[in-house]
């Protein structure tokens, strides 16, 4: 057993105590708490065999587990899964932070939830067997489910259901092209197996459709966004961040680890529609935004149009921008995951999200205003915090590729500077207007403690982006040379300086 | 003087292989003796006494001539019945549900044996036994059918126990009705030509036609009796009429030799294509597919709930493996015929199922629909018309049985609290109210809706797997669409167990030591095959070699 099934198991031994424990109180808390955290250590520790220069998989767990059907719990990582590792054992200690005195009802059954949730994503991330991928890929509905449909708010079960029913589809369209994947790697799930396969022009065609169907509703690209404005607004605090954190980026890993790798042919064809498709997206998600009343729904509108960026950059199939897609994943996980700890931080105190609610907050409560500015000011894509980092080698390789979708997406960053700084400029500035506003409290300790190792990330990245890159950029590469457009562009590229010198 | 001896010898009665059948005498004979106690109620002894001296003689010579397993499973149903009487004296309900589990645990105790001893000794691969002049096919189908039925009944026993106590309508009769059933249900998927086919599912219908109808006083149960009786005649009638179109076609009963004689020509005669069709007319009314469902959401809604799980559990398992047999053994080489039209029902199935139960309040009707459209997902595995699809059927309602009994055991708690229909408002708050129970119904209602993690999700996987290797995709695209749909009603359900505050002025569930063993053993099993299917699904596996 290796460090990666280690870390896999130890949020899952973690809510098993919880299920033993007989009451919910201080000690549950304290249990999920060491049990994230244990889990944030083991997957800081995977970086020091992991070997910066093997763009494969590696540090391999194999498990033989179901021979008759050819199944095996195969665990592995490379720079990019890696990457989102960590991020989802980062935030998941602030989660149960950051909920530590707001969830009174079925404490045990949340931070259960949290757990097996953290554990499922891992296992998404780290599967290198398409059935045991699959299989935590639908895991993940069931606790992301109770979270939003238990400790959600009020219209929470429509919500829930509807985010559950979405991804079930797009994921069974999926387990069927897996299947038929399966047949023809002569019965095997293996990932390596399923990469040797050749496929016709038309069976790629078919299976990256329904591959794409399971990862666009994930991200969610437009038009199946629609589930995750409701669901991101009736999630409580914690279900929010790990949703827009983490699971969002389950569908930009999957295209990146599984879509374009299996099908080059078609992802070379489709590329030019699925650029189309992102910065539609980008577009829509920034207006629609820019139009809410409530800040939740704002800023989930918000992640619409990001994780448009994100697919932008992905089928951008150049190194610097389909990188860029990988660290970006990343920003938008600590800079969204932020901003919704904010919200939820500020509806604590209020029990309104409604933007004209607020008003002059600044005044009242300097510190909250101060991290919302610079959480904000990430998630536009300030030069100096992570946002840029990510976002701009993204429209430079967008502009490279196709003229057009670098310059429409490059309206998009230009949205959210203004529905990001118009919402922080209706409720923090202006006169301090209201009872409700003047009696507003600041951040306690405790909420301080669980936005300033995000700001501090925020900031690092910003300022030294090289290492992340050093992890991600070798296994987009691999990827990148296994969708074959590598070559292809570098011999566009030399025809075009022909023609020139001629 | 030699002739005369050839001819003696010639009528010699054939030998009987014992072993073929084995798992089946023990229930048979439980159900005589409990039937025998039942009429000397109060002289117990009478009986107890002369089955324990008949058990552990007969149990003695088979360990004597070297059988030492089927030896002590005879001896020990033989010394349960007077070990019952002496620790339960005056309740004969008890003394009942003991000994018929004891004769069920039995034939598991035995169906294992076969498996490893007649079967499979020491192999890889299965070799099938021909038994009792080609009547029946001890094989892979017949294997995998008892382990389903009789791990049904066994469950149904102590789930339904005090349900029907409560409602009393536990009379004497319904655990040797339950054996007799469960005997039929095993001797269907046995059955290796179509006269004990018949008689064996008449065997089981008639006893279910008695069941449906326990509850006397209720009118309900009482159209579901009548309904069950005079629609399960006709499709009887219709059945038989098919299997006497294909003996005339054929010139044969037996079923591999059917398939040989299809086998021979190029086109069918017009006489055994009618056949072939009435007898799917007949088999699709007993497992329900559209447009022969019909009869389903009334009787299962009308019969007593533990009746009702066992028929949506065990019924669907013993005549899905006449479905097999009959048309992967009997008819393989007519696929041109059937096959269409088998996946057409399917799907329509798989459709139908899905989108009326989303429309039901009434939760033993909603799980009366959501077991329609699981027969269309077992169907995909027949229509696959290959190794692996008739694994994964077989492997699918194991599945659908243990979550299908988790579910109604549930329902059974439920009902006796409210003493009448089950809606889904009985269930709000439930989570909170009584947390394991909700979560043993959430659990079957997920492996029902094919989640991962529970043995639900490994039976779509197979059938799926089955149908695409076989190219029918866009059918397995219809099962996932139906899955979505059926996803819907599963979670409605659990939606309203743990997303819902408990309404005080309904009272808790009521739950007995023998329905909380039951859902338990039921619940484990749904994680049990889900979580680390391979030693079942290598039973699975082997069940593809048959008697052709």
């Amino acid at each position: 057993m290796g460090l990666l099934t280690i870390t896999l198991l130890i949020p899952v031994f973690g809510a098993l105590v919880l299920a033993m424990l007989d009451r919910d109180g201080r000690t549950p808390k304290v249990v999920a708490l060491v049990a994230s955290l244990a889990t944030f250590a083991a997957s800081l520790a995977l970086l020091v065999p992991f070997d910066l220069g093997d763009p494969g998989l590696q540090l391999t767990d194999r498990l033989v587990w179901i021979p008759a059907i050819g199944a095996d719990i195969a665990l592995a990582v490379d720079g990019t899964s890696l990457a989102l590792i960590l991020l989802t054992t980062f935030l998941t200690p602030l989660i149960i932070l950051a909920s530590w005195d707001t969830i009174t009802d079925r404490v045990r059954g949340y931070l259960a939830a949290f757990l097996l949730l953290e554990a499922a994503v891992i296992g998404v991330f780290a599967a290198t067997d398409l059935l045991l991928f699959y299989i935590f890929f639908e895991f993940t509905l069931v606790p992301m489910y109770l979270i939003i449909g238990i400790w959600g708010g009020a219209a929470r079960k429509a919500a829930a259901v509807k985010f559950f029913l979405y991804t079930l589809l797009g994921g069974l369209l999926m387990l069927v092209a897996i299947l038929y994947l399966y047949g023809q790697a002569g019965g095997s799930f293996a990932y390596e197996d399923v990469l040797a396969v050749s496929l016709s022009a038309t069976e790629q065609r078919w299976l990256f459709a329904a591959f794409l169907i399971a990862f666009a509703v994930k991200v969610p690209l437009f038009p199946v966004h629609t589930w995750l404005p409701d669901a991101h607004t009736e999630a409580p605090t914690g279900g929010s961040v790990f949703l827009a954190g983490v699971l969002l980026k389950l569908g930009t890993f999957g295209l990146l680890r599984y879509a374009l790798p299996f099908f080059p042919e078609a992802t070379r064809e489709f590329a030019p529609w699925l650029l189309a498709i992102a910065v539609v997206g980008i577009l829509y998600g920034a207006v629609v935004a820019l139009m809410q009343a409530d800040i939740k729904r704002l800023i989930a509108y918000s992640s619409v149009s990001h994780m448009g960026f994100v697919v932008l950059g992905t089928f951008a199939l150049t190194t610097t921008a389909t990188s860029a897609s990988v660290v970006q994943m990343v920003n938008h996980g600590l800079s969204t995951g932020a901003l919704f700890l904010l919200v939820g931080f500020l509806y604590e105190r209020r029990h309104t999200r409604q933007i004209a609610a607020f008003g002059g907050l600044a005044k009242r409560i300097p510190v909250m205003a101060g991290l919302w500015l610079v959480v904000s000011l990430s998630s536009l894509a300030l030069p100096g915090l992570n946002g840029f980092v990510g976002e701009f080698p993204i429209l430079l390789g967008a502009f490279q590729v196709n003229r057009t979708a670098g310059v429409l997406a490059a309206f998009g960053a230009v949205l959210a500077a203004l529905y990001l700084l118009w919402a922080y400029q209706r409720m923090f500035h202006g006169p301090l207007e209201g009872a409700d506003n003047e009696n507003t409290a600041d951040l306690g300790a405790r909420e301080i403690g669980v936005l300033a190792p995000l700001v501090v990330v925020i900031v690092a990245i910003g300022l030294y982006p090289k290492p992340l890159y050093d992890l991600v950029e070798p296994s987009v590469d691999r990827v990148l040379a296994e969708v074959g457009v590598e070559v292809e562009l570098a011999e566009d590229e030399l025809a075009v300086d022909e023609e020139d010198e001629r | 003087m030699s002739v005369a001896l050839l001819a003696q010898a010639d009528l010699q009665l054939p030998a009987v292989e014992w072993s073929a059948i084995a798992p089946e005498l023990g229930p048979t004979a439980m159900a005589l003796v409990l039937l025998l106690l039942a009429v000397v109620r109060t002289r117990p002894f009478a009986v107890a006494v002369p089955t324990a001296l008949l058990g552990v003689a007969l149990g003695g010579w088979l360990v004597s001539v070297g059988q030492a397993v089927p030896g002590a499973v005879a001896i020990g149903l033989g010394l349960v019945v007077p070990a019952a009487v002496v620790a339960f004296p005056g309740r004969q309900s008890l003394v009942q549900a003991f000994s018929a589990a004891a004769s069920l645990v039995g034939a598991l105790v035995l169906t294992a044996w076969q498996y490893l001893v007649v079967l499979r000794p020491g192999l890889d691969q299965l070799v099938p036994q021909e038994a009792l002049a080609g009547a029946v096919a001890n094989d892979g189908i017949a294997l995998f059918t008892r382990l389903t039925v009789y791990l049904t009944a066994l469950l149904v026993i102590p789930i339904g126990y005090g349900y029907l106590q409560d409602r009393r309508i536990n009379r004497a009769e319904v655990e040797p009705l339950i054996l007799l059933a469960v005997v039929g249900m095993a001797a269907l998927g046995t059955a290796n030509d179509l006269i004990t086919m018949f008689v064996a599912l008449e065997v089981l219908s008639l006893a279910l036609y008695v069941l449906a109808g326990l509850a006397r006083r209720d009118r309900r149960s009482q159209e579901a009796s009548l309904k069950y009786f005079v629609l399960g005649a006709v499709a009887s009638a219709i059945l038989l009429y098919g299997m006497a179109l294909t003996f005339v076609a054929t010139g044969s009963v037996d079923i591999p030799s059917i398939g040989a004689a299809v086998g021979l020509v190029t086109t069918p005669e017009l006489v055994g294509v009618i056949g072939l069709g009435l007898v799917t007319v007949g088999v699709g009314f007993k497992v329900s597919l559209v447009p022969f469902q019909f009869w389903t959401p009334d009787v299962y809604q009308g019969a007593p709930t533990s009746i009702t799980g066992f028929m949506a559990a065990a019924v669907k398992a013993a005549a899905f493996a006449a479905i097999l047999r009959l048309y992967l053994v009997a008819f393989p080489d007519l696929e041109a015929l059937w096959v269409p039209v088998l996946a057409v029902l399917a799907a329509v199935t798989m459709l139908y199922g899905a989108f009326v139960a989303i429309v039901q309040h009434d939760l033993k009707r909603i799980l009366a629909y959501s077991s329609i459209t699981h027969a269309g997902y077992a169907t995909i595995g027949v229509v696959a018309n290959s190794d692996a699809g008739l694994s994964s059927t077989l492997w699918y309602l194991l599945t659908y049985a243990v979550g299908t009994l988790g579910a109604f055991g549930c329902v059974i708690a439920i009902e006796r609290r409210r003493r009448g229909e089950v809606t889904l408002l009985d269930l709000r708050g439930l989570g909170r109210s009584s947390p394991a129970l909700a979560g043993i119904l959430a659990l079957s209602l997920l492996s029902l809706a094919g989640i991962p993690g529970t043995g639900g999700f490994v039976g779509k996987l197979l059938v799926f797997q089955a149908g695409v290797a076989s190219g029918f995709a866009w059918l397995v695209v219809i099962g996932v669409l139906s899955s979505v749909v059926a996803a819907f009603f599963y979670l409605r359900i659990a939606g309203t167990m743990f997303l819902e505050e408990p309404d005080p002025a309904r009272g808790l569930p009521v739950v007995t030591t023998g329905l909380s063993f039951g859902v338990s053993v039921a619940a484990t099993l749904v994680l049990y095959l889900g979580v680390y299917p391979q030693p079942v699904l290598e039973i699975a596996n082997a069940a593809a070699a048959l008697v052709r």
